[in-house]
């Protein structure tokens, strides 16, 4: 089983929970779900939708072919109808005139019947449900179970009233709908799946976040990063975690720094504008040698560019920004349970190495939803790096020159000791210095800590067998994408494999050079214009990409829209 | 006890001969000693500029020496993650009113306890004589097009600091150390946000604002009477700047400050509380459906 659902309308309509309710049934029932969100920058009208793929198998990505369309307004119906499978069904509300009516629409009183049985407009959505739910056939008994678990929290007049609503939709459906639709799910029993939380990428790095005591954030609003950051300010009561939004980005971060030379593990939330204005401050990090983990959920740019769509176009300009060299760590989760994962390790790494980290997302990986298993907080370990003996220390120096490039940390407030830090070039003990030589050992110092930042860093994941003749090269939130395609091409016959890169920077080349020195065709897959990623390999390892996937229209990329790419270079 | 000894510079003293920068760093070492704060739980953040080297010519005390215009969101973090510190920024005009001026006013709303003292000499000292935010309009210097100079009005730190909402607001001046250094202490124990716009000559690139002329043309508000809690009367004299400017305290209130509207521990500094697993993987099972 394999289904794709499309409700589109204008904002404000309701369409998120259309879609919400939907996936959460497909959840209970025990199925794979993968929701992406297109919206628009607007607050009301306009034409945004929700997409939800439901699967027997798990899914990582989107399609780009439509089961069920369901349209709150007119533009639903014209912006999807081209991408309506063979036997797809269009459920459209009847107050939507048409008349050029096909034999594939289903006219539904969704506004009537939510007034007439529920008595209240707002149980549209689950007339709307109702609708979806009989025209694949979906057992009522299956729907009911899931209607119940989902709004017994609401109280049960709620529960009774969208039963009774969905139900009459159902049952109207049954009846009067004349076509037939591709799916027909009547003798559906509960899937095989147990994954009952649902996650955006934004909600698993809060929740990594919180898991590895973050105790301090700061963050001016940007999409698609904010409900990241709304995350944590609705956890910050119960946890007591510092929160606040300020007046632009060079506070958030500063704060963030400020806070972190106290002694609290703290990060800034962001997209790539307002990173742009971070950059000096990246650099203050750096050379303080204060800690900070930074998010960019990535939006195509440049500038404004378009704010609430997808692109990975940000790798260089969060490697290279700020003034002079320094080391800096880069990640980029691939999904939600990904980025649990290395939102606790990137607090880790900050402050092991006493460095800037930045975890890069995107539009796509920020907003879109799957359901994973349960995450089980007990095997996450906080690690605050070197730290100085407490106890008074008058000779304690906070950039103590050491093998490793690593000093000891002490926070203001330790008895006995003075922390003194600067953007300056410093003297171990942190007061400035324009001396040659003590300049040329602070840089020594940074430099020596990249030996065992790239240890700690993971390799990548090869995919697929190791021999293979065809490699996709992916980092990032394409990953679900690129192995959907790897999978449909191996189908088809073709050697081909995947390596894909969550610790982007710095390169960690080891299995890097393995797989592909043994790959006749590399072929790299980017959500961006330029391979940023490739250009990256060549730089550090000197192997070239042979052909360059790109995808930068601001929307996701499909398996089978890489699939045709892929095709059109020659492999087959 | 904090000693003078424990003050000592850990550096040679880099700024020009008769810097109004020395009559500041005397006042802050006796404030220091005067103010029952152990060293360990202060911290001075600074900018960049010669007011900016000022935590390398007092020793024991913590510091952070930041960003041209950030010292104030970096001391807010710091404030914020333990509030037991006692955090002073020391910036200069050009930090405070010109690439920070946005973060002044920022913090005087949310009326942070922390203290800015603003090193004030009209002039961008250390990149050699530009006029600064706060210099007079007409101010020649290398940068102001000539003529007529400078062609703006200076920004007023004084009245920008009472109307965005700073709690303690003062002007002190670098060659009245008896009365600077009262100010400072004061504005270290004032529960809110303290901004002390400090006159201080720049004895090598400011011709106008000098020693003789800041002695000639300074008052001070409290021996002439003045109400520090009514608002209107202390903009009213902030406003004055030109020939008779006033010197003391403008202003100062009690307001709720930013940590008592934000989710702090109670018993512990923030850096040094725990969040309970517990409480996270509850947050989790929350969302399960």
């Amino acid at each position: 089983m394999d289904i794709t659902f499309n409700i589109g309308g204008e904002a404000g309509q309701g369409i998120d929970t259309i879609g919400d309710l939907l996936t959460e049934v497909f959840v209970q029932a025990g199925f794979y779900t993968f929701t992406i969100k297109d919206f628009e920058s607007r607050i009301r009208g306009g034409y945004n939708f929700t997409q939800v793929r439901v699967s027997d198998k798990p899914i990582h990505a989107p399609v780009d072919y439509i089961d069920v369309i369901v349209a709150l307004s007119r533009d639903a119906v014209v912006g999807q109808r081209d991408r309506l499978v063979e036997e797809g069904v269009i459920i459209f509300d009847d107050t939507i005139e048409f008349d050029d009516l096909e034999a594939c629409h289903f006219r539904a009183p969704l506004e009537k019947i939510a007034k007439e049985v529920g008595g209240n407009i707002r149980m549209m959505n689950a007339a709307a449900l109702g609708a979806i739910l009989s025209v694949i056939r979906f057992p009522f008994k299956l729907a009911e179970e899931a209607l119940n678990a989902i709004f017994g929290r609401k109280g049960e007049k709620i529960v009774a009233g969208n039963v009774a609503v969905a139900k009459a939709l159902y049952d109207l459906t049954m009846e009067s709908f004349a076509g037939t639709c591709r799916c027909n799910l009547d003798t559906l029993e509960s899937g095989p799946s147990k994954d009952k939380l649902l996650l955006t990428g934004n909600r698993a790095l809060a929740l990594g976040a919180i898991a590895a005591n973050l105790k301090w954030i700061s963050s001016y609003p940007m999409s698609p990063s904010t409900s990241l950051f709304m995350d944590v300010v609705s956890y910050s009561r119960e946890l007591n975690i510092g929160a606040l939004q300020t007046e632009d980005e060079i506070a958030s971060i500063c704060m963030a720094i400020g806070a972190s030379y106290a002694g609290a593990r703290s990060m800034v939330t962001t997209s790539g504008g307002g990173f742009a204005l971070m950059s000096e401050a990246v650099g203050l990090s750096a050379m303080a040698e204060t800690p900070v983990v930074i998010y960019n959920a990535q939006r195509p740019g440049p500038s404004t560019g378009l704010p609430t769509r997808t692109e990975q176009a940000d790798l260089f300009f969060m490697g290279f920004a700020g003034q002079g060299e320094f080391p800096r760590i880069m990640l980029a989760p691939k999904d939600p349970l990904e980025a649990f994962d290395v939102a606790t390790r990137a607090f880790n790494l900050a402050d092991k190495f006493q460095i800037p980290v930045m975890i890069l997302g995107d539009q796509y990986f920020a907003d879109s939803v799957m359901n994973v298993p349960r995450i089980d907080v007990s095997s996450v370990k906080v690690d605050r790096g070197k730290l100085a003996k407490p106890g008074p220390d008058p000779d304690y120096k906070r950039y103590l020159l050491t093998k490793d490039g690593i000093s000891p940390r002490a926070f203001p407030g330790d008895e006995g000791k003075s922390i003194v830090s600067s953007g300056n070039v410093h003297r171990e003990d942190g007061h400035i210095t324009e001396d040659a030589e003590m300049r040329n050992k602070m840089v020594a110092k940074f430099m020596n800590k990249l030996p065992a930042i790239i240890e700690s860093l993971n390799p990548p994941e090869l995919y697929g067998d190791e021999g293979a003749e065809v490699t996709l090269l992916t980092w990032g939130s394409t990953w679900g994408a690129a192995n959907e395609a790897m999978q449909i091409l191996k189908d088809a016959g073709v050697s081909i494999n995947q390596l894909h890169f969550c610790d982007i920077y710095p390169l960690r080349t080891d299995k890097l050079r393995k797989v592909l020195e043994k790959s006749k065709q590399i072929i790299s897959v980017e959500q961006n214009v330029t391979s940023q990623f490739a250009q990256l390999v060549k730089m550090a390892t000197g192997i070239s990409v042979h052909h360059y996937v790109n995808k930068y229209d601001g929307r996701p990329m499909t398996a089978r829209w890489i699939v045709e790419e892929i095709k059109e270079v020659g492999i087959k | 006890m904090t000693t003078p000894e424990q003050l000592e510079e850990p550096q040679k003293v880099t700024w020009c001969t008769g810097c109004g920068n020395f009559g500041i760093l005397a006042a802050l070492k006796k404030a220091v000693l005067e103010l029952d704060t152990p060293v360990h739980n202060l911290v001075i953040s600074s900018g960049i500029g010669c007011s900016g080297k000022i935590p390398h010519y007092i020793g024991g005390v913590n510091s952070f020496h930041t960003l041209h215009g950030r010292p104030i969101p970096i001391a807010t973090g710091i404030h914020m993650a333990n509030k037991n510190l006692d955090v002073i920024v020391h910036a200069g005009d050009g930090d405070t009113l010109g690439e920070g001026l946005g973060h002044l006013i920022h913090t005087a709303r949310r009326n942070v306890n922390i203290v800015v003292f603003i090193h004030n000499n009209g002039v961008m000292g250390l990149t050699k004589g530009q006029f600064s935010p706060a210099a007079p309009r007409g101010y020649v210097s290398n940068t102001s097009p000539p003529p007529p100079g400078a062609p703006m009005a200076p920004a007023n730190p004084v009245t920008q600091a009472i109307t965005t909402g700073a709690t303690y607001v003062a002007r002190g001046f670098s060659g009245d150390q008896k009365a600077l250094v009262k100010m400072m202490v004061e504005a270290v124990k004032h529960k809110g946000f303290a901004v002390v716009d400090i006159l201080q000559p720049c004895q090598t690139w400011n011709r106008q604002l000098t020693w003789k002329f800041y002695n000639d043309n300074t008052y001070s508000l409290q021996e002439n009477g003045h109400d520090v809690s009514n608002k209107l009367e202390a903009l009213e004299k902030a406003l004055v700047v030109e020939d008779q400017i006033p010197v003391g305290v403008f202003y100062k209130v009690d307001a709720p400050d930013l940590a008592a509207g934000i989710a702090l521990p109670q018993d512990v500094p923030l850096k040094d509380h725990t969040t309970n697993l517990k409480d996270v993987q509850q947050i989790i099972d929350d969302l399960i459906i």
